[in-house]
């Protein structure tokens, strides 16, 4: 192509690739890394350090905290909490990602704009709504009462309102997780089952259950890490005598300002945190979150 | 022959049950707000405008209010400042120890902020930041960087370089390829991006607890303590506006996602 005919200036013809990039990669990343470097890496590195030097040099923090009884009762409470949460997550997710999934349409559109909303709307709002919902005057109290159960069941400040509290903030992450997957099923391979002979439920067990696993594990992995830190509903909303371990950070600071023992505890979450997510990222690749 | 394609009676019933318990936080607030009662009880038995009227009222709220929004809006120029250069970088760009870059830069998302917390407490004490503007800032902005990549990552890959060649081509230098062609491709991903890091802060309650203190009273801050200490009935006047606060961005954002998507 001659520089005449599309009246170009011959070095842009030849250079376009040069052209397009004037400003260096590292200026566009390193403020980003630098910010992370000094916002997000300095603040862990203090605790870390903290957690190794307060009140004296040494490894007792991390001694106190994995030997006291009471607190190992409390980050087995926290697994057994995030396990259950997590298995309660799964169950309720599946038949919603799954009608969204294949019914599509106006009802389908409308379920998941529900789910979508529901991420949005602040962690605070939705405990504060658990509290109006479980407490002694709502409506679930006096359904109990309409059904003879007077006085009805206490709920607000029990483990099971923390863990009711804790699914309805973690459901719409599996929700979507699983619809991810679901959607990508190809129907074809569903006629394909029943035209071979399969029942309803044979086709789900063989076909479309076996497709969705990879939705479930990187929903059950999201869903496990974020119930194992979580602080604010079991806080507010759960029972004062079934700690979790952020609570048990929290006081430490707080209340007891035993910030080398806090500051252990926190390294040991974060150490059972990057585990799970190392594990996440073998599996299904963490750069996928960000496709 | 029977197609198994079409979802159950039992899924779809299923289905409903498992939304109603979704939306119930929705369904219970809105109507609490006009409560003309203190208590909590639900149904309430009659109505009126009066915890509207105590919101609008109260010192308290109205300057958490502002607080929150002022921080949020802060935190959404900061985060897009240091993100939009980061997803061109991360995403048209190959450079050494790119995938170390982008596990630095997401990490933040997935670490438990009781974590975020006790560290930004412990250091800010050291360094006079703790109940400060600019300290709850810059924590607000380093949990919004990964929520604005997320937002920004398809969109800067995916839409058709031969665009920018095409203005590079026909004479363009790069920065003017980038200001006519480029940017306003990408305008309602750096939206959308911007509204993700406003929501995060907006949101942020566990952080802002350890560090604001009664100088940066944000909104979650003050709803926090409201729920553990008084119980005050204009809190479902808070999450109600809230809610209508996040029902706009959220449409915003899906509209904006199906420009996005024909612009491709």
């Amino acid at each position: 192509m001659s520089a005449a005919l599309t009246g170009l200036r011959p070095e842009a013809a030849h250079r376009p690739r040069t052209r397009l990039r004037a400003v260096p990669t590292w200026l566009l990343i390193a403020p980003a890394l630098l910010y992370m470097g000094v916002v997000f890496l300095l603040p862990l590195a203090n605790t870390a350090w903290v957690s190794f030097s307060d009140p004296m040099p040494g490894l007792h923090n991390y001694i106190e905290v994995l030997t006291t009884p009471a607190y190992l009762r409390i980050y087995r409470n926290t697994t057994l909490m995030a396990l259950l949460v997590t298995g309660i997550c799964i169950v309720m997710a599946y038949p919603l990602a799954l009608y969204i999934a294949r019914a599509g349409g106006a009802v389908g559109a409308v379920l998941l704009a529900a789910t979508g909303l529901s991420f949005w709307i602040s962690f605070l709002v939705r405990t504060y709504a658990w509290t109006v919902i479980l407490g002694s005057r709502g409506p679930v109290s006096q359904v109990a009462r309409w059904m003879g159960y007077d006085p009805p069941p206490v709920l607000l400040f029990t483990s099971a309102a923390s863990i009711i509290g804790m699914t309805h903030i973690l459901l719409p992450f599996m929700v979507l997780s699983i619809y991810v997957v679901l959607a990508r099923i190809d129907p074809v391979l569903l006629r394909a089952a029943s035209g071979l002979g399969a029942t309803r439920g044979q086709t789900f067990r063989q076909v479309v259950l076996p497709l969705s696993m990879p939705g479930i594990i990187s929903g059950s992995l999201l869903v496990f890490v974020f119930c194992l830190g979580f602080y604010v509903t079991p806080a507010l909303i759960g029972s004062p005598r079934d700690l979790m371990v952020a609570s048990l950070i929290a006081t430490q600071i707080e209340d007891l300002l035993a910030f080398g023992t806090a500051s252990a505890m926190a390294m040991l979450l974060l150490g059972a945190t990057l585990l799970m997510l190392a594990v996440y990222d073998r599996a299904l690749g963490l750069a996928n979150l960000m496709k | 022959m029977i197609h198994h394609d079409r979802p159950s009676r039992l899924n779809l019933v299923l289905a409903l049950a498992v939304a109603l318990f979704i939306l119930a936080p929705v369904l219970v607030l809105v109507p609490m707000s006009f409560s003309a009662s203190r208590s909590f009880e639900f149904p309430p038995r009659s109505f009126s405008l009066g915890h509207y009227a105590a919101y609008f009222q109260s010192d308290a709220w109205l300057s958490a209010t502002a607080n929150s929004l002022a921080i949020a809006a802060g935190c959404s120029v900061l985060t897009l400042l240091l993100s939009v250069p980061a997803a061109f970088a991360l995403n048209r760009r190959q450079f050494r120890g790119q995938n170390l870059a982008r596990a630095l830069l997401l990490l933040p998302m997935l670490v438990p902020s009781i974590i975020m917390a006790i560290s930004y407490y412990t250091l800010y004490a050291e360094i006079g930041l703790n109940q400060t503007y600019a300290g709850v800032l810059m924590a607000h902005a380093a949990g919004s960087i990964p929520l604005a990549l997320i937002a920004l990552s398809a969109t800067v890959r995916g839409f058709d370089r031969n665009l920018e060649r095409a203005a590079a081509i026909c004479g363009a230098t790069p920065w003017q390829g980038f200001r006519m062609v480029t940017l306003p491709l990408i305008t309602p991903a750096i939206v959308i991006a911007g509204i993700f890091a406003f929501v995060h802060s907006f949101d942020e309650a566990v952080i802002s607890l350890f560090i604001a203190g009664r100088e940066v009273n944000t909104l979650p801050r003050r709803a926090f303590e409201s729920i553990r200490l008084d119980a005050d009935p204009v809190l479902s006047v808070v999450s109600t506006l809230t809610v209508v606060l996040v029902i706009f961005l959220f449409s915003a954002v899906s509209l904006l996602r199906r420009r996005a998507a024909m612009s491709r």
